[in-house]
């Protein structure tokens, strides 16, 4: 398995003898139109494009005209007060605390996860091999699951209703999958490497920090991706432990917009576009990036 | 908007934790928030009428009042679709708020059980502007066990019938006052392309409304009487299910139209319905009023009609009897820090700014000084018209899913829904009520 | 899978110095908070699973009265068929989909490319964000798509696992995309010289060579589906009735809505146990866990 995230092109080995030219030195067959697939990308790319459509024209229409507007037609007079609306409702706040309650996750995942995986790895104790396995099967565990006695403990420590009652119990289950994905990188990193800055009397950290981390670049920038994800989408825990405007995270916000809004459905699909806009310009400057990590997590 | 403050990030007193985490930098900024000095917190229901609170808390924190107590309120509007789930767990966490919206009775039961409320039964007494301030009835109902835990801070909630009055004349219809003549109605606007009556049904509590008064209009209120004190055998009595019956057939009959599981109330959806001419009439307490009010003056101000409940032919229940629910009150919680400020910021719902904010939201208050201030009422024929109906009112029973033990509710509703959209016959239905335990 | 690094794992050359290997203390850290957050609250709802907790004050041991009361509730069964069901019918739609679409766009023209990153852009919404949106495009009054969609049972089911696709197919499509970019091309040379055609190469050399990819993403699948919460909550509220109501939604409505938290917790806890059952199949029967044994066996 290679670290780096990036699916490369197979390795031309011992060819047969294809009667080619220059012309025909890549995969030529793939190079044929296949009628049916065009046909079934097209269907989905309808599937895909037409609700998105439909929500940015919908979005740009007056409430009183949508509701005799076909969203599907183009808006008439399009208008963005429906941005405007939602904008003067906290978005800001919303979106600031999303990236504070991500940010915080990234940074406690990778800190707890990259020596978890490092000894995983390395060590041949039975306690890191034990350690491996109770994140091995937390791979399943639905976070619902325990959204009860996680309120219980939140309410006695005294976190609830803030951004680190979010930010904790999301962290903790990410870390499985990172776990498994950064060793899953690490077993790649070749006995030799070691070995050489063993005879340079590497101590295990310098290892880790010279060798280790920047072989697992690939596994890195998935667990970072990975993990931001999961707190973007977190839904659950911000709806049972957070409670003020103060904390209140840009998922939980778009849920209460449909008590705020009501049928409003120009201004609440205003802010589920809104609410998309970062994550898209991030995909638009670092798409490579973003979906080579993806791949990490289905492992390659 | 609120300033970033520490508190949040941090959640009360957990410092030592998150310094380890190095976390402690992204949570200040600025701002003090907290609960710690005199601020009282006050948790309440957000929907239209949030702004007479609002509104009431600029005035307190303004006030005298304010002052000598070293107080002020701040405001947490909880989404309504969420009120509840939100109220509980926030009461069982360190951050409950001070002082919190309720519906009395039985949405309250816990929360004195658990001794987290104060008993306002002698601040009541010995207070003039909070004894003779509202109307006694409706004290009352704020009460359990013969103690006082509730102000009421808003209007009265009969539920009734509202119409469209103009499509009720471009189809020469009277409002009736039989369920024949409902009936007819209903037959004559499905003639006509109209969905006879508007309904959220995405969200069982208006679908309860329908139960509630067929019940009482076939069986009387004692039927329910029996069923609210706790004998689960009440809803073997032949008007309830005789009442289910009664609603299957308007289902089958389209009496509300074909989408109306996905259609819900909080989010405006069968406001909107009834407001765009879609449905023509709308069983609603009398908040559809000032709901109307915020979203479609135009609607409100011209077109909204409203009648009682009609009477049921051969039924034991009186057209004068009333269902819904009484006002909502405030209640406090027995950890309040600044008792003094809670109690001063609760003087003010008897006050006459408040009764006219209310007055002028189109609510009608339970203040004594409502009565005479009606006449400024946005729709002065609205709220005299609600206001007979409740003092007139035989029996005022109260909504099912506030009467009941807290723990029949949730069965109760889901029971309804099944009710509603057809997962279970009226037969079934009752089988499944008596079965409560 | 391209072995740039691991080459020589089995050579070990000479007697090169035996690189000293990390404490095992070094997992503590990640140990202790795991278990805190995530494990301590599982055995807590074990125990809570055995009392009567209305959310405020204490809970009080109650015995086995949550665990009869579970075994007794006829919504328990309807709910477990419900979560099975919405888990197969979502893997067959979006195991189908990325599957194709997957493979479609391992192919390096340019208007594929350019589709595949179209295809990826619901990816970038929220669970919340895209059950928002359906909701809105659903309404039966005011959104686009104007019928009873939600009111009836087999509707309400079909958005929840259209909706599950359309956010998620694009992540699996990736997953396949990657999968089929590393099958040897000299496969298809071979095949093409035996005169195999587009369809018995895909069937005789795309799928077989795709075995591990679809155990990747099946397992994700699979796991993801426990986890359609916001989109019932949002979209359909467990109903009609109690028709799409899924465990963890089971869970949600008897701890926030009926305040009845023990009996919350023993739903939670028959969920943590299917879960973890089946997880070990998954990892059993597909071999999930391998990772480990690459170097192991040394």
């Amino acid at each position: 398995m290679s670290h780096d995230t990036l699916p490369r092109r197979p390795v031309r080995t011992a060819g047969p003898p294809v009667t080619a030219g220059p012309a025909h030195r890549r995969r030529h067959w793939t190079r044929r139109p296949n009628p049916l697939a065009g046909l079934g990308s097209v269907i989905w790319l309808a599937v895909v494009i037409i609700p998105i459509y439909a929500m940015i024209t919908t979005s740009l229409t007056r409430q009183d005209d949508a509701l005799g507007h076909n969203a599907l037609k183009p808006p008439t007079s399009p208008t963005l007060e429906n941005y405007d609306t939602v904008l003067h409702s906290g978005f800001g706040h919303l979106l600031a605390n999303t990236v504070t309650v991500a940010a915080s996750v990234v940074a406690i995942v990778l800190v707890l996860c990259v020596p978890l995986a490092y000894v995983a790895v390395r060590s041949r104790g039975l306690w890191s091999s034990a350690a491996f396995r109770l994140f091995l099967l937390g791979v399943a565990i639905p976070a619902q699951a325990v959204v009860v006695p996680l309120y219980l403990m939140i309410a006695k420590l005294n976190l609830y209703d803030s951004l680190l009652a979010i930010i904790l119990p999301t962290a903790a289950f990410a870390m499985p999958v990172s776990v498994l994905v950064l060793t899953g990188t690490m077993r790649d990193i070749s006995e030799e490497l070691y070995e050489a800055m063993a005879l340079d009397g590497a101590s295990p950290t310098r290892m880790l920090f010279q060798l280790v981390i920047p072989m697992t670049k690939g596994g890195i920038s998935t667990v970072v991706i990975y993990s931001a994800l999961q707190a973007w989408n977190g839904f659950l825990f911000p709806l049972i432990f957070t409670q003020s405007d103060g904390p209140r995270v840009l998922t939980l916000g778009l849920f209460n917009y449909v008590s705020e809004f009501g049928v409003n459905i120009p201004a609440l699909l205003a802010s589920v576009v809104l609410s998309g806009i970062p994550i898209f310009a991030v995909y638009l400057v670092a798409r490579r990036a973003l979906v080579g990590g993806l791949m990490g997590v289905g492992g390659k | 908007m609120e300033s970033y403050s520490r508190r949040w990030f941090l959640g009360a007193g957990a410092t030592t934790l998150v310094s380890a985490a190095g976390l402690t930098a992204c949570g200040s900024g600025g701002g003090s928030g907290g609960s710690g000095g005199g601020t009282v917190t006050a948790m309440v229901y957000g929907d239209d009428a949030v702004k007479i609170q609002t509104q009431a808390i600029d005035r307190f924190n303004a006030s005298a009042a304010a002052k000598k107590t070293k107080g002020s309120i701040k405001l947490q509007k909880i989404p309504a679709s969420d009120y509840p789930a939100k109220l509980r767990t926030a009461m069982g966490s360190p951050n409950a708020p001070d002082v919190f919206f309720n519906w009395g009775g039985g949405s309250i039961k816990a929360y004195q059980e658990a001794n987290q409320l104060i008993d306002l039964t002698d601040t009541i007494r010995t207070d003039s502007v909070l004894k003779d301030g509202f109307l006694p009835s409706v004290l009352a109902s704020g009460s359990l066990g013969g103690k006082m835990y509730g102000i009421p801070m808003r209007g009265m909630q009969p539920v009734m019938v509202f119409y469209n009055k103009t499509l009720f004349a471009e189809h020469k219809l009277q409002p009736p006052t039989t369920w024949d003549q409902l009936l007819d109605i209903n037959t004559k606007l499905k003639k006509a392309g109209i969905t006879p009556f508007a309904l959220g049904g995405a969200e069982t509590w208006p679908e309860l409304m329908w139960l509630e008064y067929l019940v009482d209009r076939i069986g009387g209120p004692q039927v329910f009487e029996r069923i609210k004190n706790g004998d689960a055998s009440g809803w073997g009595d032949p008007a309830v299910l005789k009442a289910a019956e009664t609603v299957k057939q308007l289902i089958d009959d389209g009496a509300f139209g074909k989408g109306y599981s996905s259609v819900g109330y909080s989010n405006g959806g069968a406001p909107a319905v009834f407001a765009k001419g879609r449905a023509a009439m709308h069983l609603m307490g009398s908040w559809e009023y000032p709901t109307q009010l915020g979203k479609f003056p135009d609607f409100a101000r011209k077109e909204l009609g409203w009648f009682a409940f009609p009477q049921y032919e051969g039924g034991a229940g009186d057209i004068r009897n009333v269902v819904g629910n009484p006002t909502n009150y405030w209640s406090v919680n027995a950890r309040v820090a600044n008792k003094d400020a809670a109690i001063a910021f609760l003087r003010d719902c008897a006050s006459e700014a408040y009764t006219k904010d209310l007055i002028a939201n189109g609510d009608v208050p339970t203040t004594t000084l409502a009565e005479k201030l009606l006449d400024s009422s946005p729709n002065p024929e609205y709220a005299r018209f609600q206001y007979q109906m409740v003092q007139q009112a035989p029996a005022f029973t109260l909504s099912w899913d506030q009467a009941v033990d807290p723990s029949w509710q949730t069965p109760m509703l889901t029971e309804i829904n099944k009710l509603f959209v057809g997962k279970s016959s009226p037969a079934q239905f009752v089988s499944a009520l008596k079965g409560l335990k | 899978m391209s072995s740039t690094v691991t080459t020589g794992a089995k050579g070990r050359t000479g007697k090169g110095a035996r690189p000293s290997r990390p404490h095992t203390a070094w997992v503590l850290p990640g140990v202790l908070f795991f278990t805190f957050f995530a494990a301590a609250p599982m055995a807590l709802a074990f125990y809570l699973s055995f009392t009567r907790w209305n959310g405020l004050g204490d809970p009080e041991p109650v015995g086995l009265e949550n665990w009869r009361k579970l075994i007794d509730d006829p919504r328990l069964t309807q709910s477990l068929t419900v979560t099975v069901m919405l888990t197969v019918v979502s893997w067959v739609f979006q195991t189908v989909v990325s599957l194709l679409l997957g493979v479609w766009a391992a192919g390096r023209q340019r208007n594929r490319a350019v589709l595949s990153a179209v295809f990826f852009v619901p990816f970038l919404l929220s669970s919340t964000a895209i059950s928002l949106l359906f909701y809105a495009l659903l309404d039966p009054n005011f959104g686009i798509i104007r019928g009873d969609t939600l009111g009836t049972t087999s509707g309400a089911f079909l958005a929840i696992v259209f909706v599950g696709g359309w956010q998620f197919i694009p992540f699996h499509t990736l997953i396949y995309q990657g999968g089929a970019r590393q099958i040897p091309e000299v496969l298809y040379q071979a095949a093409a010289i035996d005169g195999a055609g587009r369809y018995r190469q895909f069937f005789s050399i795309t799928l077989p060579q795709l075995r591990n990819t679809a155990t990747t993403s099946t397992v994700l699948m699979v796991v993801g589906s426990l986890t359609y919460f916001e989109t019932v909550l949002i979209l359909t509220q467990g109903g009609p009735g109690t028709d799409t109501a899924i465990l963890p939604y089971l869970m949600y409505e008897a701890g926030f809505k009926s305040y009845d938290f023990g009996y919350a917790s023993a739903v939670a806890t028959f969920l943590v146990v299917a879960a973890t059952v089946l997880s070990l199949l998954l990892v059993r029967l597909t071999g999930f866990g391998a990772m480990r044994s690459t170097r192991e066996g040394m």
